[in-house]
């Protein structure tokens, strides 16, 4: 589904990523972890076009995401609160998304009811705009939001950070259940191993831009993963 | 304490994004700063021998006192515009071992040495000078002086009080608005009080005390109000009103723009900065009172038909030079999401094109000037369509400068519109309908300039397509510079 090949990005003379080749299989759910500056936040505005690449190319779903437009319908993503439309109500953002991605409202309506636990009630019918939200609350909506208009690609930066602890174990279950039930491409970036190492089938470990481990999740990855920050 | 806060200051100063980036705005900014004192220091040493020559028979000091008043009046309003108010970001100052008292003082203290407050200095200072070489008493010359200086403070402070506090923006404007009812309605002449308030203070000699006893109050009522807010959950946290979504279905019949022109206009009507546009763009509406009203115009047409464009133009331009800019908040997911980029820039085109023909309906009692003057005004509506629109969307993508949609915009403070492209942009805007008037004015008639300008906008109507296709290519050539420049929070 995502293909990436000989990617590089520099600013000025820091090379701040440089991955050879990376390949990401239609439904496999990513965890990408790493350090700060490790590159992950790069790697993900790369696959969203929002830098340009100082060599090589994304693919995604065979689309050179730097030269054609058309991967955009079967993505989505939300990276950090600058996703959101500050001036809108939750609701009304959902539906202007909605509207973008050629989904009614009733449809809408009904992937917002089923994610109404998720919300616990701090989300719909709040009476204020998205700007008065608290940082928890808003990621709440970026990430719903993400899933409208039944994208291939979700590519989420961050999700669990500023979430509560109720909200983090139900995002994971959302997760897995995404990712299992539409054969959905999931990429997720984290500082928490523990959340990535439930919730993701495959984990790549970014150093300083470069790809250092890759390794498809097991019983023993967290003990690793942790050895391997700790060390 | 002081000199550290100084050293951030100009820590702050040296590097911020505007900064580094537009140094050719700065020496812009500078060399007109430099205009204006040089322009201040002629008049200031030549206003007493120019006002001897034009009324032989008046106290040159009699007649600038009488005038006074239009001075300060101007002053205040000028600054409110322009002037920069200081900001000190206070949160990471609350909680390290510094006295509030002393930040509120320097906050206070350095608008004292605004550029505002030495300009005038370079009339006030000149002029006093001249007075007294003519043998004027100079107890009496200084202690004026002394009086316009602690004014001009004074306007200085006053502006900072209605900038912060609205009830205070509301009786001033009141006042003001209610003073000059009374004066064009003449049923009290404020020049005749003005000028017999400064001619006292100039010929008592220790009238600079009223002033200076106004500067202490007025400091003394920012300080409180300042030191009132100094809370987190005041300062940080605003009052948030219970908002409802609104539908806005009706918006639908425009199709395919129809979601992001509902955007747009909950953008608009949600947001300070937006609404401060609305409010510019309704005064451009009054540009033509200016032009129309001289006679010296009628004999220069090309001139009024500068004038009309801006009568309809006004929300054209003041909106459309910030498109996407307006997006800014946000433009990382517009460009990531599914968003075919004409759609929304037809939505704002769409906008702009909707303002101007508001504008031209209500400028219908311009007909009080005579159909020539209509026609005029319409026929720069017809250019502001079909040909400004567009070259203005074309500015708003070379400008990239960040707006924060809630926070009120104050000139100097973001430079929009105020950079070399932006300027280069800005001279088919003005000189462009001038010309396409004026040849065939000057070759024809009259009618044959109206009709020309009307039809290049009708032009750039039947051509819209193509035009907004080539814009769009422009939007995306510049999509990574864009993104890259609305990331950077000053």
């Amino acid at each position: 589904m995502i293909a990436v090949h000989q990617l590089s990005k520099k600013y000025n003379q820091t090379e701040v990523l440089n991955i050879e080749s990376l390949d990401i299989p239609k439904g496999q759910s990513f965890g990408l972890v790493g350090n700060n500056g490790a590159g992950k936040t790069t790697l993900f505005s790369l696959l969203l076009d929002l830098i340009h690449p100082t060599t090589g190319h994304i693919k995604n779903n065979n689309i050179i995401v730097s030269e054609s437009e058309d991967w955009k319908p079967h993505t989505s993503a939300f990276i950090d609160e600058s996703f959101l439309i500050g001036y809108l109500t939750a609701e009304e953002y959902f539906y202007f998304i909605g509207e973008l991605r050629g989904v009614t409202k009733t449809d809408v309506d009904a992937l917002l009811t089923e994610f109404s636990s998720f919300f616990h009630e701090e989300i719909l019918n709040q009476k204020k705009y998205l700007r008065d939200f608290s940082k928890g609350n808003q990621k709440k909506v970026g990430i719903i939001a993400s899933f409208l208009g039944n994208p291939e690609v979700i590519i989420l930066d961050e999700p669990f950070a500023n979430l509560d602890p109720t909200t983090q174990i139900r995002l994971k279950a959302i997760l897995k259940e995404q990712a299992a039930k539409r054969g959905i491409t999931v990429l997720i970036s984290s500082h928490d191993l523990m959340h990535v190492t439930e919730v993701c089938e495959r984990i790549v470990v970014l150093e300083k831009g470069k790809i250092v481990n890759d390794t498809m999740t097991s019983e023993s990855t967290l003990q690793e993963l942790e050895s391997y920050f700790g060390g | 304490m002081v000199r550290k806060l100084l050293s951030l200051e100009w820590k702050q100063f040296k590097r911020s994004p505007n900064f580094q980036k537009g140094l050719a705005i700065k020496i812009i900014l500078i060399l007109a700063v430099v205009y204006f004192a040089v322009s201040f220091l002629f008049l200031g040493v030549g206003a007493f021998f120019i006002i001897e020559d034009a009324f032989p028979d008046q106290d040159p000091i009699t007649v600038v006192n009488n005038y006074l008043i239009y001075w300060f009046l101007f002053d205040m309003f000028y600054r409110f515009f322009m002037q920069q108010m200081p900001v000190l970001n206070v949160k990471p100052f609350m909680v390290l071992p510094i006295k509030r008292e002393k930040l509120i003082h320097f906050v206070l203290g350095k608008t004292a040495f605004s550029v505002f407050n030495f300009l005038p200095q370079f009339f006030f200072l000149p002029f006093s000078i001249v007075l007294l070489f003519q043998g004027y008493s100079p107890l009496l010359v200084i202690g004026w002086y002394l009086a316009m200086l602690f004014f001009t403070l004074c306007v200085n402070f006053l502006n900072f009080l209605i900038n912060k506090n609205n009830t205070f923006f509301y009786i001033i404007a009141t006042l003001l608005l209610g003073g000059i009812a009374l004066q064009i309605y003449q049923i009290v002449d404020f020049t005749v009080y003005g000028g017999m308030f400064f001619n006292k203070i100039y010929e008592i000699g220790y009238g600079f005390l009223i002033p200076l006893l106004a500067l202490i109050l007025l400091y003394r009522i920012n300080y409180t109000i300042i030191r009132k807010g100094f809370y987190l959950d005041e300062e940080i946290r605003k009052k948030t009103k219970a908002v409802s979504s609104q539908d806005m279905s009706f918006l639908n019949r425009f199709g395919d723009v129809a979601p992001f022109l509902k955007n747009d206009i909950k953008l608009i009507i949600r947001n300070a900065r937006p609404k401060q546009v609305l409010l510019m763009s309704f005064l451009f509406l009054f540009y033509g009172l200016i032009f129309f009203t001289q006679d010296i115009y009628r004999d220069m047409p090309a001139v009024l038909v500068f004038a009309s464009v801006f009568v309809t133009g006004g929300f054209l331009m003041t909106f459309g030079q910030l498109v996407p800019s307006w997006d800014s908040e946000y433009y990382k997911m517009m460009m990531s999401q599914n968003i075919p980029y004409r759609l929304y820039l037809k939505s704002k085109w769409i906008l702009m094109i909707v303002g101007c023909l508001v504008s031209l309906v209500l400028s219908i009692p311009y007909l009080y000037f005579g159909m020539d003057i209509f026609l005029m005004i319409a026929a720069g509506a017809a250019f502001n369509v079909g040909l400004n629109s567009f070259i203005t969307l074309l500015g708003g993508v070379l400008n990239r400068v960040p707006v924060k949609l809630n926070e009120k915009a104050k000139a100097f403070s973001n430079t929009q519109g105020f950079n070399p492209t932006q300027l280069i942009i800005a001279i088919p805007k003005m000189v462009g309908p001038m010309l396409i008037f004026y040849i065939p004015y000057k070759f024809i008639n009259f009618e044959a300039g109206i009709f020309a300008l009307a039809l290049s906008g009708i032009i750039g109507l039947v051509f819209y397509k193509p035009i907004l296709n080539k814009i769009e290519e422009v939007y995306q050539k510049t999509k990574y510079k864009t993104i890259a420049a609305y990331d950077e929070k000053n």
